[in-house]
């Protein structure tokens, strides 16, 4: 494993980048939008807070049209079978603008079988929902959002079902998430279809999770439209993750995450990005002006990199690699690298003259490719146990690529960019 | 460069109106008052313990708001505990701890101390059931509101806070353990002291309870100790550090707790140095990052997020997440000084 030399070339990336600032500052003011609904708030803070807690298995509750606004969060606990409905999306709307306790603004835990549909939830200073522990939970039609000029300020999740198994979120729009806007994290048996996500730092993310299908939704104007990541040190690990029949365009909104975060080196123009994580494939999906890159297959390594460089800037905490090499260590399943990723049959819309300059890939990219850069990029980093004894690449872990007209390149930041590979034959798996 | 671009938005007005439905059904799961369990004699505000209700004292307590706290337990006629060397005891059905909070005279400005709010948490066949009582402005009883509540409290040379009574829900944020509702404080380690409250024949806790039978061990049982977090002479900065964190954090911060997602453990059994938050990324820490990198950077506690959100009251970043409103301004020290001599 080349840890030591990846960093070097980083360096390069990022020193250069300092010399594209100017470039950066001409783009001048981000036109931020804002998300201003009209409301009218009511209390119902204790009735609804004891319904819930005194829930019986098996009910229903209904909430009725109106803006109801909370000061802390609302806790379902240990329930089985619950339905928690509204009047439809921005009829009924659980607001907590004026949250003083606990960061969540609906918390579900320890559960089986839990409904939400048919609500609007919006500004929790945390995540809007979330869901630990529990079996069976389903989104549809809800609506999760942080009000007003999109902002770092916004909460991190809008959706956030985290160590759960069969999970379901569709037909929900969701925007304004300051990490990612849909988030399942360390689950199994993951549908996510048929969402709007929009004006978040991530618009989809899986993270840890397995068995997962991401289908039919839209995300655009994000930061990055999809991502697909594994990190280490956490209660599991993901694979088998399809992503398929999504449009995903536009996706070039400034990052606004809290520094410190995982998303915060996520570059602005990302369309569908795959981290250290195993058995994904993307097919199929409409992929169009996510100016900095379409697909990228990256390593743990790399991304963390970046968002050290970003977040610890004077502080010294002792040199990349050997963080890099302190947390492999304490993480010994954990694999750092995409492998056995399968791109294919996707479409892409024309490649825009100028690459999204916010970020040090735009900027490499310029760099190295000029006005003729790539739409898919792997960084090339590859352990030694992914080679056969031969030295080639175990087919197991190779990243394939089938698509028409696209152009494809082999970073190799490990080196450098000295093995820097253009449309490379390896990517073709259909021989 | 998001502000000078555009003004910001007015927030949008806010009109309350009255609670839709002030009447809370308590769903008859304990006693309406207080008063009404028996757990003490004479004036209740005295908490003079009854018959089979025994005080108990912590090594190393949570933080709550600078309160103080009586404990008690409540046994039934002739049964026993079960000791267990690492983990919360083994109670018998019907048991009930009972933790008063308190502010006294000289914490209150211009106001008599009294007893704020009453936590039962009582043993049912499998579980346990957490119950919030309120004491009214008499102080002659406390009310069950599963709701929990707001009180106005001004503490000396402290910025006035609204103390909040947990609602039932909340209750379990922090009493839980492989989603279950357990009790925290009540374990060998924690309480393996002598009770300050005893004066003259004060003898260890665990001892006395041995020998009033209610306590299944041998004489000869050694017991392990929690260092108390802010007495020296108990324990070494690190055994009071790792003390402070257990108690404060590690009820959600372990593999069994709440927030077994953030792979942070503050067991103080806990011995990866990643697990303990050293180098160690956040995973899902959104705006509580503020901004840092890592959980904990040794020798760096000003960059070390751990630090930074127990420096905090803005409830999106202050951990822990419920039960405080004020900083704690010797624990932020404590674990500083911790930080400083970590390599």
């Amino acid at each position: 494993m080349k840890v030591q030399k990846q960093f070097n070339n980083l360096d390069v990336v990022i020193k250069y980048g300092f010399l594209m600032v100017i470039m950066g500052t001409l783009l001048g003011c981000e036109n931020i939008p804002s998300h201003d609904p009209y409301r009218n708030y009511k209390s119902i803070e204790k009735a609804l807070l004891s319904k819930l807690m005194l829930a019986k298995d098996s009910t229903v509750i209904q909430l009725e049209k109106g803006h109801f606004i909370f000061k802390s969060s609302l806790i379902l606990d240990n329930k089985k079978n619950i339905t928690l409905r509204g009047r439809g999306m921005d009829k009924t709307v659980l607001s907590f603008k004026i949250q003083e306790n606990g960061a969540e603004g609906l918390k579900i835990t320890n559960s089986e079988n839990i409904i939400l549909e048919d609500f609007t939830i919006e500004d929790a200073v945390g995540d809007n929902i979330k869901v630990t522990d529990t079996k069976g939970i389903t989104f549809r039609r809800i609506k999760s959002a942080w009000t007003g000029e999109i902002s770092k300020k916004n909460g991190a999740y809008a959706l956030y079902p985290v160590i759960c198994e069969n999970v379901l979120i569709e037909a929900c729009e969701v925007l304004g998430a300051s990490d990612a806007g849909i988030y399942v994290g360390q689950s199994k048996n993951v549908i996510i279809r048929n969402n709007k996500v929009y004006w978040n730092v991530a618009g989809i993310e899986s993270e840890n999770s397995e068995n997962v299908s991401i289908y039919n939704n839209q995300a655009y104007n994000n930061t990055g439209g999809i991502l697909v990541f594994d990190l280490p040190g956490l209660t599991r690990y993901g694979r088998k993750i399809k992503v398929y029949d999504n449009e995903v365009y536009d996706n070039n909104f400034f990052n606004f995450a809290p520094p410190g975060n995982i998303v915060g080196a996520v570059p602005s123009g990302t369309g569908i990005m795959v981290l250290a994580t195993r058995e994904v494939e993307i097919t199929n999906n409409k992929l169009e002006n996510n100016k900095t890159i379409e697909v990228a297959a990256v390593s743990y390594a790399l991304i963390d990199a970046m968002n050290d460089q970003k977040s610890q800037e004077n502080r010294n905490p002792g040199s990349s690699t050997q963080i890099f090499e302190e947390r492999a260590k304490m993480d010994l399943e954990y694999d750092p690298y995409p492998g056995a990723i399968y791109i294919h049959d996707n479409t892409y819309g024309e490649v825009s003259w100028l690459p999204n300059l916010s970020n040090d890939f735009g900027k490499l990219f310029l760099w190295k490719f000029g006005f003729d850069r790539p739409q898919i990029i792997w960084d090339g980093m590859v352990p030694e146990n992914y080679l056969l004894s031969n030295g080639t690449l175990n087919p197991d872990y190779k990243i394939c690529i089938q698509e028409v007209g696209v152009k494809t390149a082999i970073l190799d930041v490990a080196n450098d960019f000295e093995g820097l590979v253009i449309d490379p034959a390896s990517f073709n798996c259909e021989t | 460069m998001v502000n000078a671009c555009k003004p910001k938005n007015e927030a949008s007005n806010i009109v309350f109106e009255e609670e839709i439905l002030k009447k809370v059904d308590n769903g008859h799961l304990g006693h309406k008052n207080l008063s009404d369990y028996g757990f003490f004699t004479g004036f209740l505000v005295d908490l003079v313990p009854a018959q089979n209700v025994h005080p108990y004292e912590l090594n190393t307590p949570l933080f709550s708001d600078y309160a103080q706290k009586k404990r008690f337990i409540y046994l039934p006629e002739s049964s026993f505990i079960e000791y267990h060397p690492t983990e919360v005891f083994d109670f018998p059905v019907g048991t009930v701890l009972i933790k008063n909070f308190y502010y006294d005279d000289v914490q209150l400005i211009n106001q008599k101390g009294r007893i704020i709010e009453t936590r039962l948490l009582i043993k049912k066949a499998s579980e346990w059931l957490a119950l919030p009582y309120i004491w009214n402005n008499e102080q002659t009883d406390a009310i069950l509101e599963i709701t929990g509540g707001v009180q106005e409290i001004s503490l000396l040379d402290k910025k006035p806070i609204h103390y909040q009574i947990p609602n039932m829900g909340q209750c379990k944020g922090c009493h839980q353990r492989s989603g279950t509702l357990q009790p925290i404080g009540p374990t060998a380690r924690q309480l393996n002291r002598n009770n300050l409250n005893d004066g003259e024949d004060s003898i260890n806790q665990l001892r006395r309870l041995s020998r009033l039978g209610l306590l299944n061990i041998s004489e000869k049982e050694v017991f392990p100790k929690l260092s108390v977090w802010n007495d020296p002479k108990t324990g070494s900065l690190d055994e009071r550090a790792r003390a402070y964190l257990e108690m404060n954090c590690a009820h959600c911060h372990r593999k069994e707790g709440p927030a077994k997602n953030s792979g942070l453990y503050l067991m103080s059994s806990s011995n990866s140095r990643h697990a303990l938050g050293i180098m160690k990324a956040p995973v899902a820490a959104g705006s509580g990052s503020g901004q840092l990198a890592y959980d904990i950077i040794p020798g760096q506690p000003e960059a070390s997020i751990l630090l930074y959100r127990m420096n905090s009251t803005e409830p999106a970043v202050m951990m822990p997440e419920l039960g405080r409103k004020m900083i704690h301004k010797e624990g932020i020290a404590l674990i500083r000084s911790w930080i400083t001599s970590l390599e």
